[in-house]
């Protein structure tokens, strides 16, 4: 074939143990077959990571990959991959962050950068260009991210370096510990950050002078500006310039699902008082992006007076804002912004930090935790002293944090109760969208390839709550509605190969997808600009249902089968008692059924078929299937 | 004189500048192919694209010693690489550090023969192209002056 556009062409495998590393070409045929990304490291990792591997031991593999419009002015193609098998689950660990890490990693001539092994001694990597060396980190093994970063743009003397982070807490071990560019662009779902120091790896660092080429640059520059007006047309433009994803709040509160005090109810009744407009209003200052951005929907803000005086920072998103507000049941957005501040220089992910305190005020409030346990802790709803105190002592492994270092699951059984209040799946704290208000995104949760998150499908056409696009794209009314549970395996069949195409091709999710940009029958067109590769929409799509089954069948030699795929009790026995999703509860198994059909999976097992594996080319993975 | 002014608190940093003005000069993108370079200081989320500002006083093509470059007729410093011998000295002389070497030429930034591309796809509206006399400020300079401003102390 002749020359592939887009892609770095090349891919870096850095065995830690033997300090040694190999530059290998990118297989052309991986590249159509998976695209990039998320779908590189899954092809990888299912083949290289054997079943039952420590995830925290040498023979566990990080692997980063970004996407072919990556690099280029594709509106908000800046994102990679972390994956790994996931100490916090045991499944596939897979999380994505944008900033300026992923293009840097092409400039210096790589599409995916493979850790094997572990190192003896800490170190980071640099890699400038060919040039690859793993640095003495000695000095800044324990160092905060923020810390970190800065040490190696100095040590470098080069303020243009790029690097991906883990901080402290995944040094000490904490399970969720997560990955960081520039500072707080977190990938942290998962606990990839945590493998990463397990390899005694503190740190990434790139810095490339390649350049990416594209197969038909006026074609591409063309698709570009059309995409970019698309983008300042859209209805949704305003609100995401000014409050990026904080805007969700007040809609989920709206709406009655937004996750308050453990997921007790779906309406904040301080909602107002934390909400994106009042951030926007009264703390932030200025905007930031991330690399080749349209849509610049990052935040910096600054505390000017009270007891957090002087804080000061970017973000925080939804997902964190939620969290530290109405999901402990805390009123003080400053409190909320300091809190978000101290995960990301721990390096935190924030969902499960939040998790493991919502489950443990909810525990202390029923009467379940005593300050025995808590070694003092008075963590009643939106104790903020707590809070702040609680994320340290997680991120130190100390006390009643050392009890939630692994996640809230994990922290029930080490009690031997409150299992009935956690909020996960398949060992992976919950979001902060209350299931019972989105039926679609349930079910997402539930057979989420990483467990329960939102991510991996993300039907936010759910929240429109119009049975016309249901019935206009899925032949189901239903499928769009947001409360009811009829249509949504053929939903989320469709968002889980959108999103899996999304990760692969690495722009933002929140743009392409969530305001319907890069549909398959664009993204074909995208890739064929770029890269020079001809696939068709159906093609498209069907990459993104390979890296869906081959990520499934990751967690099926884990031992994963249909029992996996379940939310917690609460969702499926107790309707929320106020607001606009109350009076209804998750049709668990009728969702299921219905995604294993559209699946084209066992519907006693919810493993893939040898027949669908086939289909899409992944004959190999049938072997593993259990007998 | 027409210049590309700099509107700090507006720019997002997210460096689509660099990548216009790379595809544009060489049909390729890369940062080391830009006339304009981003700086950034991420600890307090602020940014700063530098590029050729038009001084009255161009100290690159006061102590070129090739003369390769000069003014066009709207006053625009341009480079001739034919001239250029591939000395390097514009780059240290050049107090803005606007100039970068690629491949042994200097990269100056020529406002695109009127339409500069940075400008037209900033997102954020933080460059603008118009009539505006000489500016001084460093990079360094308005990242203090922001902090100031905004109470960060860090």
């Amino acid at each position: 074939m002749s020359k592939l556009y887009g892609y770095a062409g090349k891919v870096l495998r850095i065995n830690l143990s033997d300090e040694d590393y190999r530059i290998e070409p990118l297989s052309v045929r991986e590249a159509r077959g998976y695209l990039g990304g998320r779908g590189l490291n899954i092809s990888r990792l299912y083949k290289e990571v054997r079943a039952g591997a420590d995830p925290l031991g040498p023979s566990n593999k990080l692997m980063f990959a970004t996407g072919p419009l990556v690099g280029t002015m594709f509106p908000t193609a800046s994102r990679f991959n972390a994956s790994a098998r996931s100490p916090q689950t045991g499944i596939l660990g897979d999380t994505n962050a944008g900033g300026h890490f992923a293009p840097e990693m092409k400039y210096a001539g790589f599409d995916q950068i493979i850790l094997e092994g572990a190192c003896s001694r800490p170190v980071y990597i640099s890699a400038r260009d060919d040039e690859v060396e793993l640095k003495d980190a000695e000095e800044i093994m324990c160092a905060t991210v923020f810390e970190a970063d800065a040490h190696i743009k100095r040590a470098l003397r080069d303020q243009w370096t790029q690097t991906v982070v883990c901080g402290p807490a995944a040094v000490k071990g904490v399970k969720y510990g997560g990955l960081f560019a520039n500072q707080v662009r977190a990938a942290s779902r998962t606990g990839m950050g945590t493998v990463m120091a397990s390899k005694n790896v503190k740190a990434i660092a790139v810095r490339g002078t390649g350049a990416v080429e594209v197969a038909e640059p006026e074609a591409f520059r063309d698709l570009v500006l059309q995409l970019e007006k698309e983008i300042r047309d859209h209805e949704q433009y305003p609100g995401r310039r000014l409050m990026g994803t904080t805007r969700i709040l007040t809609m989920a509160n709206r709406a009655g699902f937004l996750p308050t005090r453990n997921y007790t109810s779906g309406v904040y009744e301080h909602a107002e008082e934390v909400s994106g407009e009042r951030l926007a209003r009264e703390y932030n200052v200025k905007t930031r992006g991330c690399f080749a951005c349209t849509v610049p929907c990052s935040r910096v803000y600054t505390v000017r007076a009270g007891p957090h005086k002087g804080l000061h920072g970017e973000g925080p998103e939804y997902e964190a804002l939620g969290s530290f507000t109405s999901r402990i049941g805390n009123r003080d957005l400053e409190l909320a912004l300091k809190a978000n501040d101290m995960c990301n220089r721990l390096g935190l992910d924030i969902l499960t930090t939040a998790g493991c305190i919502g489950w443990a005020m909810e525990m202390y409030e029923a009467g379940e935790l005593t300050q025995k346990d808590t070694g003092g802790l008075e963590l009643t709803w939106g104790n903020g002293e707590a809070t702040l105190k609680l994320i340290q002592l997680i991120a130190r492994r100390e006390g009643f944090g050392d009890v939630l270092a692994d996640g809230s699951a994990e922290a029930a059984r080490k009690l031997g109760r409150g299992l009935d209040r956690i909020a996960q799946v398949k060992g992976l704290d919950l979001i902060m969208a209350d299931p019972r208000g989105l039926k679609g995104f349930g079910l997402g949760y539930m057979v989420a390839t990483r467990g329960g998150d939102h991510l991996r499908s993300e039907p936010f056409i759910e929240l429109n709550d119009d049975p016309q696009i249901g019935q206009r794209m899925f032949g189901v009314p239903e499928a769009t509605m947001r409360k009811a549970d009829r249509g949504k395996g053929k939903l989320i069949t469709y968002f889980e190969d959108w999103c899996a195409v999304i990760d692969a091709l690495e722009p933002c999710k929140n743009i392409m997808q969530n305001m319907m940009l890069l549909p398959f029958d664009r993204a074909a067109e995208a890739m064929e600009v770029t890269t020079g590769l001809k696939l068709s929409p159906q093609e498209v799509r069907d990459a993104g249902a390979r890296i869906i089954n081959l990520e499934r069948m990751f967690g099926v030699r884990e031992g994963v089968t249909r029992r996996d795929d379940d939310l917690p009790t609460r969702f499926k026995e107790t309707p929320l008692a106020e607001g606009a999703s109350s009076g209804t509860v998750v049709d668990a198994d009728l969702m299921l059924d219905e995604y294993y059909a559209e699946r084209g999976w066992n519907q006693t097992t919810g493993w893939p078929t040898p027949e669908t594996l086939m289909k899409l080319g992944l004959g190999f993975a049938a072997a593993d299937l259990p007998a | 004189m027409k210049r590309i002014l700099v509107r700090a608190e507006e720019c997002a940093g997210c460096r689509q500048c660099e990548m216009a003005c790379s595809f544009q000069h060489s049909g390729r993108f890369s940062p080391s192919l830009a006339r304009v370079t981003v700086h950034k200081d991420d600890l307090n989320g602020l940014d700063y694209p530098v590029m050729c500002r038009q001084c009255s006083l161009c100290l690159p093509m006061e102590s070129c010693p090739a003369a390769a470059l000069s003014r066009d007729a709207e006053g625009v410093v341009v480079a001739d690489w034919q001239l250029c011998t591939g000395c390097g000295l514009c780059v240290q002389t050049c107090r803005y550090g606007a100039v970068k070497m690629q491949g042994g030429k200097p990269l100056v930034c020529n406002m695109c023969e009127g339409r500069p591309q940075c400008v037209e796809r900033c997102p954020t509206e933080a460059l603008e192209h118009i009539e505006a006399p000489e500016f001084t400020e460093t990079p360094e300079e308005a990242f203090r002056r922001m902090k100031e401003a905004w109470g960060f102390h860090e």
